[in-house]
């Protein structure tokens, strides 16, 4: 597996609160996980490093609390 | 400048009422107003606006508001806007800002910068300025002109920046020298006393204490969250088993409120919040427009949603525009998104309304979002006109880069404009491609007078136009590459296209081929032909135009020897100038420039300072593009003449860096300036070193255009000779400077003509051939006497002297002979009386001259600024020369050399 950071990759991306399925949409495609304490799991393929600060982005403008991101190795 | 200025980016929200008093939060504000920045940063939802306009009304100062959106990431729009906001509260500044921005090529950020901070200097009140959703901001270069603002920020202005995202500057050093007082969001959220104050006291809701602390903690503070809240429980009876189900959720908090809020409006208001969630600013019309519902009216639509606090906001005291809280716009958003409205034609019923009430901006904005390309392009392509003239080439190019690219190559003229941009931002090859794309188009079309069926044209009248556009824009850009024959072939067919009345038409390939002939050398030509056009933009009024050519006419009479000719075409231009009147039109900063140079030339060092001091004073914002650049060649020049190579030398690295290519000629390249001024100081390895990189021989083919440079080289060459005695050297420079006179004999470039005699005398005196020397010494003074000419004898120090003198006792041009010889005394009793006045100096390394008088400026407390403007030099030549004086006393600031240089004597003690 490349680890070019300009290459597509799995990313994982956890914030507090439940979001509800409508919401795969808008963050292009991630598929959504809600977590039993109340966090929820954003996963799936980032573009490039641009691609995630705009999801980033779009987390801090709905004033949603970020726990974190990482990158995952795809299944 | 003609960017529209939106009133409701200005808009300071006045306080609200019935809202939660925070008098720790507003203390914090009051003392942090001391400070230089006030940092408000947290998440959406806080409070941050609300906080602001509360403190504002509340405090005695005036305050100016912007609240930025993505388009100022444009630093020339977002200068614009910082400027119109502080209009709001001083009506006359920022003029100077405006004309820099409204110039083709608006200089370098910083003397923009430096102009506003002058100007802002004059308000003389405390004053906030609020920048409020700075987060959308996402440009390095807005970024780095916030943090030159703030460096140099006014002693009575504070700057507060509301944001989402701590914003790129020097928080940190700010933090540490005491400078920034900052909110966040632990400081904004809503205490649990707050809390109760909120929901019962404002939103008149009767809750128990344990209500209230568990909504408090679901919504961790966050006052949105408590807000919709609020608003869903305010139509209901059984508020207790809301809470249980909300604090019983895990649900993100807005998701769950913004669904029980929708899910309490009737359908009718549904439709609408989440149809118009899709407008940046909404007003009635607008929404009627995109909601297309004759049953609705937007105006009581918005009236409605204000007076049930549906996170509206209005613009403007009319209650006519309002934006929706970016958060509840966004979770909108959303949700349309989820519904079966179609959002593309939402936006594109949005581009139209904006189109028919003349918005462009946010008509392409939508076209854009709707990717309705096709009208997009339309738009774009009617819009350059108004852009260009308004200078947002970044912000136009972004529209055009969003367009698919054969839409664009299909329609001529959007590809003409689009090169023209390209051109305006440097990007010459990109450009041409594009030219190439628009003229594809008319070697397809053999009836030039209508668009023909494949092709996409919106603006008929200008497409008739295309063909001269087409050729104008080849001939700038083969001017630009130096292709001069490609200049002269394309501005001619652009001027035989046009007719002979046609003034303004023919100006601009008018001026080009004028550039042109200059670059070959034809003066006579060239003068005529950019004379004439720069007359066809006086006789259409364009007069900044016709102004702006005015030192390019100068700078030929100067090289046909005509001193007296180029003083009177700058006095010219100057009277028409002051027909105009007040203030004074971009580019007559240049006019002072060009003057003071030429009575620098005649030996009148006073009047010449008076004109560059004029052309200061003029501001900035007198001026045009190449303004940094030559006024730093003119001070370079002013600088040599008084003896100051070091500063001299300074002034030139500086325009160097700032030399950009342009349509006209370098006649005069800096590097060769540089080079004179190390003959000058005896640096021949660098001298040498020059002349190697530019690949000059004496062997080479002369043009005009390289003229100067040769001249240099015969200097280079006789300094040679001097330094090393080889023959070789100076029958080189000997043989160059024949064959050099020769040429610019040819081509009636007087003025060269005397500077090469001169060179031949010195080369002659240097093999002590007094005689031989005085031939074409006695050539250059006939020719030199009627126009003045002082410094291109004086400049060659004690050789000339001793020439003159002989010269005199052989009474060659007595009178012109005793003036120049006098001059050569002063200048000689000036420079040892420069020499012997220092004090003693208990340094290591002395202190020199110039470090003395900067020193002296920096005693009297002059801020580094100032003393540039005193000394006429660059702001970072004195910085260098504040390092130097520091190094040398050891020490480390102003305040500290000064009292170490009293201290040791160097300056006198104070009383």
């Amino acid at each position: 597996m490349s680890s070019r950071l300009d290459q597509p990759m799995v990313y994982q991306i956890r914030v507090k609160g439940h979001l509800g399925p409508q919401w795969t949409d808008w963050f292009g495609g991630l598929a959504i996980t809600l977590e039993d304490n109340g966090e929820t799991l954003l996963t799936g393929p980032v573009v490039d490093q641009a691609a995630l600060h705009g999801l980033l982005r779009q987390v801090r403008d709905l004033g949603m609390p970020l726990i974190s991101a990482v990158r995952v190795k795809p299944p | 400048m003609s960017t529209p200025i939106l009133a409701t980016k200005l808009y300071l929200p006045p306080p609200r009422p019935g809202v939660v008093l925070r008098s720790r939060l507003i203390e914090r504000l009051s003392q942090g107003s001391h400070r230089r920045l006030t940092l408000i940063c947290a998440p959406a939802g806080f409070g941050k606006t609300t906080l602001i306009s509360e403190w504002l009304a509340g405090c005695d100062r005036p305050a100016a508001w912007l609240s930025l959106d993505e388009g100022d990431s444009d630093p020339t729009r977002f200068l614009a806007y910082l400027v119109a906001s502080l209009r709001t509260i001083a009506a006359d500044i920022g003029e100077g800002v405006l004309s820099m921005l409204g110039s083709p090529h608006p200089p370098p950020t910083e003397s923009v910068l430096t102009t506003l901070l002058n100007e802002i200097n004059t308000i003389p009140d405390n004053f906030v300025l609020v920048l409020d959703d700075y987060h959308v901001v996402d440009a390095r270069l807005v970024d780095d002109a916030l943090a030159f603002l703030l460096d140099h920020l006014p002693p009575r202005m504070h700057l507060i920046i509301a944001t989402r995202e701590d914003p790129n500057l020097p928080l940190s050093r700010l933090r540490v020298r005491g400078q920034l007082s900052e909110l966040r969001a632990a400081d904004l959220r809503f205490t649990p006393s707050e809390a109760g104050e909120f929901l019962e006291g404002v939103m008149g809701l009767n809750l128990s204490a344990e209500d209230i602390a568990a909504l408090e903690t679901r919504t961790e503070g966050w006052i949105a969250g408590l807000q919709l809240a609020a608003i869903s429980m305010q139509g209901r009876k059984d508020a207790t088993s809301f809470i249980e189900s909300f604090t019983g959720s895990h649900h993100f908090v807005l998701d769950y409120l913004v669904e029980e809020v929708l899910g309490q409006q009737s359908e009718s208001i549904q439709t609408f919040l989440l149809s118009t969630s899709v407008l940046d600013r909404l007003c009635g019309p607008l929404c009627d427009a995109v909601l297309l519902d004759p049953s609705a009216s937007g105006q009581e639509m918005l009236e409605y949603i204000e007076h049930s606090n549906l996170f509206i906001v209005p613009l403007d005291d009319e209650r006519r525009w309002y934006r929706y809280h970016h958060l509840f716009a966004e979770l909108l958003r959303q949700r349309l998104h989820q519904s079966a409205t179609s959002v593309v034609e939402l936006h594109v019923r949005a581009s139209q309304w904006y189109e028919d009430n003349g918005l462009d901006m946010e008509a392409i904005h939508h076209a854009l979002v709707a990717e309705d390309f096709e009208r997009a392009a339309s738009l774009i392509e009617l819009s350059w006109r108004a852009m260009d003239r308004s200078l947002q080439f970044a912000m136009w190019l972004g529209w055009v880069k969003a367009l698919p690219d054969e839409l664009v190559r299909a329609r001529p003229m959007l590809s003409v404009a689009y090169a023209w941009a390209l051109m305006d931002v440097g990007e010459l090859e990109a450009g041409e491609s594009r030219l190439r794309d628009a003229e594809r188009w008319l070697e397809t079309t053999a009836d030039t007078s209508v668009p023909s069926a494949e092709m996409v044209v919106v603006d008929e009248e200008e497409f008739r136009s295309l063909p001269v556009t087409i050729a104008s824009a080849h001939a700038y850009l083969a001017q630009v590459l130096g292709d001069v024959s490609g200049t002269v072939r394309h501005a001619r067919r652009a001027l035989d296209l046009l007719p002979e009345d046609d003034h303004l038409g023919r100006a601009i390939p008018g001026a080009l081929l004028g550039l042109a002939y200059w670059e070959s050398g034809d003066l006579e030509a060239a003068h005529r032909t950019l004379a004439d056009a720069l007359m066809g933009f006086q006789m259409t009024g364009n007069i900044v135009a016709a102004i702006s050519g005015t030192y390019g006419l100068a700078d030929m009479r100067v090289d046909q020897g005509r001193l007296q000719e180029a003083i009177r075409t700058y006095e010219r231009s100057l009277r028409l100038v002051m027909e105009q009147g007040e203030p004074a039109l971009q580019g007559t900063a240049h006019l002072y420039l060009g003057l003071s140079g030429l009575r620098l030339e005649q030996g009148d060092l006073e009047a010449a300072k008076q004109h560059m001091l004029k052309s200061e004073e003029l501001g900035e914002h007198a001026t045009s593009p190449d303004w940094p650049y030559r006024s730093c060649v003119a001070k370079a020049r002013m600088a040599e003449a008084q003896g100051e190579l070091d500063d001299a030398l300074d002034l030139l690295d500086e325009a160097e860096r700032l030399y950009r290519r342009s349509p006209v000629p370098d006649v005069r390249p800096v590097a060769a300036l540089k080079t004179r001024v190390w003959v000058g100081q005896g640096r021949l390895t660098e001298a040498l070193g020059w002349a190697c990189e530019r690949g000059l021989s004496v062997a080479d083919d002369l043009s005009y255009l390289r003229e100067f440079e040769h001249i240099v080289l015969a200097r280079v060459l006789m300094a040679e000779y001097r330094s090393e005695g080889a023959d070789r050297s100076i029958l080189e420079a000997m043989g160059l400077l024949a064959r050099l006179l020769q040429a610019a004999e040819a081509g009636g470039r007087m003025g060269r003509v005397i500077e090469i005699l001169v060179l031949q005398a010195l080369a002659h005196h240097m093999q002590g051939d007094i005689s031989a020397a005085l031939q074409p010494l006695q050539r250059s003074l006939t020719l030199a006497e009627p126009e003045g000419y002082v410094r291109i004898f004086v400049d060659e120090g004690t050789p000339m002297a001793r020439l003159l003198s002989e010269a005199a006792t052989h009474g060659i041009t007595p009178d012109y002979t005793g003036r120049l010889l006098a001059a050569l005394e002063a200048e000689a009793h000036e420079s040892e009386h420069k020499s012997y006045s220092p004090p003693d100096q208990p340094l290591a390394e002395p202190l020199s001259q110039r470090e003395l008088e900067v020193l002296r400026l920096i005693a009297q407390g002059l801020s580094n600024r100032e003393i540039s403007e005193r000394l006429f030099l660059a702001l970072d030549t004195i910085k260098g020369h504040n390092r130097r004086i520091f190094g040398k006393l050891s020490v480390q600031r102003r305040s500290e050399a000064v009292v170490k240089a009293r201290s040791l004597g160097i300056l006198p003690h104070q009383n």
